[in-house]
């Protein structure tokens, strides 16, 4: 049991170094995913220990939240790719300045 | 009733008026207000001391309000009235109310009548603040009030950028010399704890003496005295100051606030009867300007610079009489010389006026027979300051020259002797002046000589009213009027039967200068014209005025311009002061420039930042909390 | 010695579902095509699946892979079949952050194990209790968090706004 949290944290850094170094907008997002994924597991792993119902609740409501997240999140990406006919992040500089 | 209060605050009222009013309510009104509260202010000048001889010449005071007080010392706006207030004060509003009437005939042209008549106004305030006060406190506020109308009166025309440039350089040069009346006024109040005059006399005169120098206090307060009453080294401001309006030249550098240094010193004779050093400095500076103001005059080509020496020189002689005990005398001379003073200045305007403006003498000639007034009172004046009997010079000359040979208190042949070489000069310029301006031929174009005409009844009057009190102002026995307070020196007894053949020398040496100007300059100055060639580099010299403002220009004034723009400019102002501001705001625009390149519109970058930024929190956290 | 092995089964598969679960995200990184990614992620959430499922919470890890697996990464896999063009990002992987990516990533892994470090011995061997049992969770989740509930579902209302916005900008941009 004391082997999930770090695994736990484990998941969320190496979602955050997907986040930061790939160059690929679609691995981008999965890799946030996997963020929200070892978030997860920290939850579950403090609501069996501590015998709380509310950190099961709040892993159901991310779950809900997660699916629409990727709902929406695609299309855009899809209009975004589709205008900058290219999936690299180093083109998306909309924000320079 | 307030008499001495409403002496002083009669011009006041005149320059509040005037200054405030003047311009919308015509010259009429502005003549009206600004001649008749001087002449009102004389008529209770007079009423004054008519209530002064009644009651024994027993000194008047009047408490007008306490400006301070501090611990349990209070400084008092107060007025003192004795002999010697009473006559200054007279002849500053009987003066100065004739040059004010003169006045409106002079600048009835000038679009700024009503200006003009609030700042002499203002003047007669700050002179009879001066005149009557009875602290020093008070005598500095008017010390330093005249200075400013001084100021505003020279450069009346400031539209020229010299005539500025001259009030600007009286000010100064005033105030330099008024550092030393300060630095006294401190030590006076340091070890006396007093400021009135007349307790400070009191202590000098009193036993024990007082813990101070004397001569320090007397040294300190005479560079006050030489920066106002244009002695060497601080006289350079006086000639300059022929840039004002005429009437100008007249009141204030002539008659009546060039006198205050002698007025002041003569007010603290306690002081300086205990101060051999002092006195004598005062005797030689005096002796040493009048002789120098003398051949500066001598070679001057301009009717008001003449004049203007002239003025430096007999106040130089002013100090001597100061320098040697007898304040009597000095406030004697001081008298007779606002009478013929102010009206050969006058004279000189009323020239200037007939000609439209010429003020070379060397363009002159001829008006004798064309302004006949201008011209008698004119030559009235002028044996009256060389010092002919029965003129009021003579007698004032004469008692200077007397006590400058024999006072007991450092009367010697040397002072004597250059005293009566300076009264030959006198007589020799004045009378140079008198044939090269009115005398001859004209030397005018033809137009202007057309256009000669005498000048109007207000004038004239007043010319005429001062050359008669030249003539007989001296028939008034001043020294010995003033004598209860102003004690004469002992005259020496090897001395003593010099005094008969003082006289007649002091009227041979008068009737030399005239003689020697007559043979030199009739016929429009031929004769000297010959013989100039042969004194040219003394000519110079003299012309050049001794090269003094030149000298003070590269000693005092170059290295300070040097330094106010190396160092303050340079360094202060550019250097620290907007290189810290600019270098602040380069520095802003240099971090933002940095900060800036964040932006670079990369997500993941912000990400990364993020991600760095909560580390360090935690880490923060972790240590700390 | 089989109860010895099968009280520490547990624990062997805790360990190999968690290795699988961190390998799988490893991978995510490192691999090349997105379709690959995509697969490593897959298996990283069947792994988080069964942990789920042998910590006990059963109707979580039955969500873990309906949800996630079966709804989220179905879509993931469809948009990279329908995207994955051949572009610059298809041959450099990784972006100019690499190393300053991973040095801050593992600061902050660092950190943060050894600030839980000293508090990981407390977490003890899960009690017993029913309370993730689908009746009671349910019960308790309807009764005590039902306000939760329901401002996930105004979320989930802006959501479909957001996508109905989403389908009149493509519906714009078409003509």
């Amino acid at each position: 049991m004391h082997l999930l949290l770090p695994v736990s944290l484990a998941l969320f850094s190496l979602g955050l170094l997907g986040v930061i170094v790939r160059r690929n907008v679609l691995v981008m997002l999965m890799c946030m995913e996997l963020m929200l994924n070892g978030v997860n597991l920290s939850l579950v792993t403090f609501a069996r220990q501590l015998d709380s119902a509310a950190g099961a609740v709040l892993v159901f409501l991310i779950f809900v939240v997660a699916a629409a997240e990727i709902a929406i999140a695609i299309p855009i990406v899809l209009l975004l790719a589709r205008s900058k006919r290219t999936l690299d992040l180093a083109a998306y500089t909309d924000l320079k300045g | 009733m307030e008499f001495l209060t409403l002496i002083v605050v009669l011009p006041l009222v005149g320059f509040v008026l005037n200054g405030l009013a003047g311009d919308r309510l015509g010259k009429r009104f502005v003549t009206v207000v600004g001649c008749g509260l001087p002449i009102l202010a004389f008529l209770v000048t007079v009423k004054c001391t008519v209530a002064l001889a009644a009651a024994g010449y027993a000194p008047l005071t009047e408490t007008v309000y306490t400006w301070a007080v501090i611990d349990d010392r209070a400084f008092e706006v107060a007025f003192y009235f004795d002999r010697l207030a009473a006559v200054m004060a007279l002849i500053v509003t009987g003066v100065g109310s004739l040059i004010h009437v003169y006045s409106i005939g002079y600048m009835k042209e000038d679009r700024s009548y009503a200006r003009y008549f609030a700042y002499l106004n203002l003047f007669l305030f700050f002179m009879l603040l001066l005149v009557l006060g009875r602290s020093l406190l008070v005598l500095f506020v008017g010390w330093e009030g005249v200075g400013l109308a001084s100021y505003l009166l020279i450069g009346f025309w400031f539209e020229d950028p010299d005539k500025a440039r001259a009030g600007k350089k009286a000010f100064i040069t005033n105030r330099v010399g008024d550092a030393g009346f300060l630095l006294g006024m401190f030590v006076l109040y340091a070890t006396l704890g007093t400021l009135e005059m007349d307790e400070i006399n009191a202590a000098f005169m009193g036993s024990p003496a007082p813990a101070v120098s004397a001569s320090l206090v007397g040294v300190l307060l005479f560079i006050g005295a030489s920066g106002k009453s244009a002695q060497i080294p601080l006289h350079v401001w006086l000639p300059d100051a022929m840039a004002g309006p005429t009437p100008v030249s007249a009141l204030i550098h002539a008659a009546t606030m060039v006198t205050a240094g002698v007025y002041m010193v003569a007010r603290l004779s306690g002081v300086y009867l205990h101060a051999p050093e002092a006195s004598q400095l005062v005797a030689v500076i005096g002796v040493l300007t009048a002789f120098f103001a003398a051949t500066i005059a001598v070679v001057q080509t301009d009717i008001k610079k003449v004049l203007a020496y002239s003025t430096i020189s007999q106040l130089g002689l002013m100090f001597v009489a100061l320098g040697v005990g007898a304040y009597g005398v000095a406030i004697f001379h001081l008298y007779t010389h606002a009478f013929f003073k102010a009206c050969l200045f006058l004279g000189a305007g009323s020239v200037i006026h007939a000609l439209s403006g010429e003020q070379d003498i060397t363009r002159m000639g001829g008006l004798a027979k064309r302004i006949p007034l201008t011209f008698v009172t004119f030559a009235v004046a002028t044996a009256a300051i060389a010092g002919l009997p029965p003129l009021a010079g003579f007698f004032s000359k004469d008692e200077i020259l007397w006590f400058a040979l024999a006072s007991g208190r450092g009367g010697s042949i040397l002072l004597w002797g250059a005293a009566a070489f300076t009264a030959f000069l006198t007589a020799f310029y004045m009378f140079r002046l008198l044939w090269l301006a009115f005398l001859g031929t004209p030397r005018m174009d033809a137009r202007t000589v057309q256009h000669v005409h005498e000048s109007p009844p207000s004038m004239t009057g007043v010319l005429a009213v001062l050359a008669a009190l030249s003539a007989i102002g001296g028939f008034f026995a001043l020294p010995h009027f003033l004598e209860p307070m102003l004690p004469l020196p002992e005259v020496r007894t090897e001395a003593h039967p010099f005094e008969t053949p003082l006289v007649v020398v002091s009227v041979a040496l008068a009737l030399a200068g005239l003689a020697a100007a007559a043979f030199l300059f009739s016929s429009n100055g031929a004769r000297a014209a010959r013989l100039s060639p042969r004194f040219a580099a003394l000519h110079r010299v003299l012309s050049g005025k001794y090269y003094i403002d030149e000298l003070y220009d590269r000693a005092i004034g170059r290295p300070l311009q040097w330094i106010s723009e190396r160092l303050f400019l340079g360094i202060g102002d550019r250097l620290l002061l907007d290189g810290s501001l600019n270098g602040l705001a380069a520095l802003a625009q240099r971090a933002a420039g940095v900060l800036g390149r964040i932006q670079t519109g990369s997500l993941q970058l912000y990400a990364l930042l993020m991600l760095l930024a909560s580390v360090a929190c935690l880490l923060w956290i972790w240590r700390h909390v | 010695m089989i109860d010895g092995l099968l009280g520490h089964l547990e624990t062997l598969f805790l360990v190999l579902f968690a290795g699988g679960a961190v390998a799988g995200g490893a991978l995510m990184i490192v691999l090349r095509q997105p379709m690959r990614v995509a697969l490593a992620l897959i298996s990283t959430m069947l792994c988080l699946g069964a942990i789920y499922g042998l910590l006990g919470v059963h109707f979580i890890a039955a969500f873990q892979v309906l949800i996630y697996v079966g709804a989220v990464m179905v879509f993931m896999v469809y948009v990279i079949m329908l995207l994955d063009v051949r572009d610059p990002s298809y041959a450099g992987r990784f972006s100019r952050l690499l190393v300053p990516g991973i040095a801050g990533a593992a600061a902050l892994l660092g950190v943060l194990v050894y600030a839980a470090w000293p508090d990981l011995a407390g977490l003890a061997r899960p009690s017993g209790a029913a309370t993730f049992g689908l009746r009671e969770f349910s019960a308790t989740f309807l009764n005590e968090y039902w306000l939760h509930f329901e401002l996930v579902s105004v979320l989930l209302v802006a959501a479909v706004v957001a996508a109905i916005a989403v389908i009149k900008v493509n519906r714009g941009e078409r003509g």
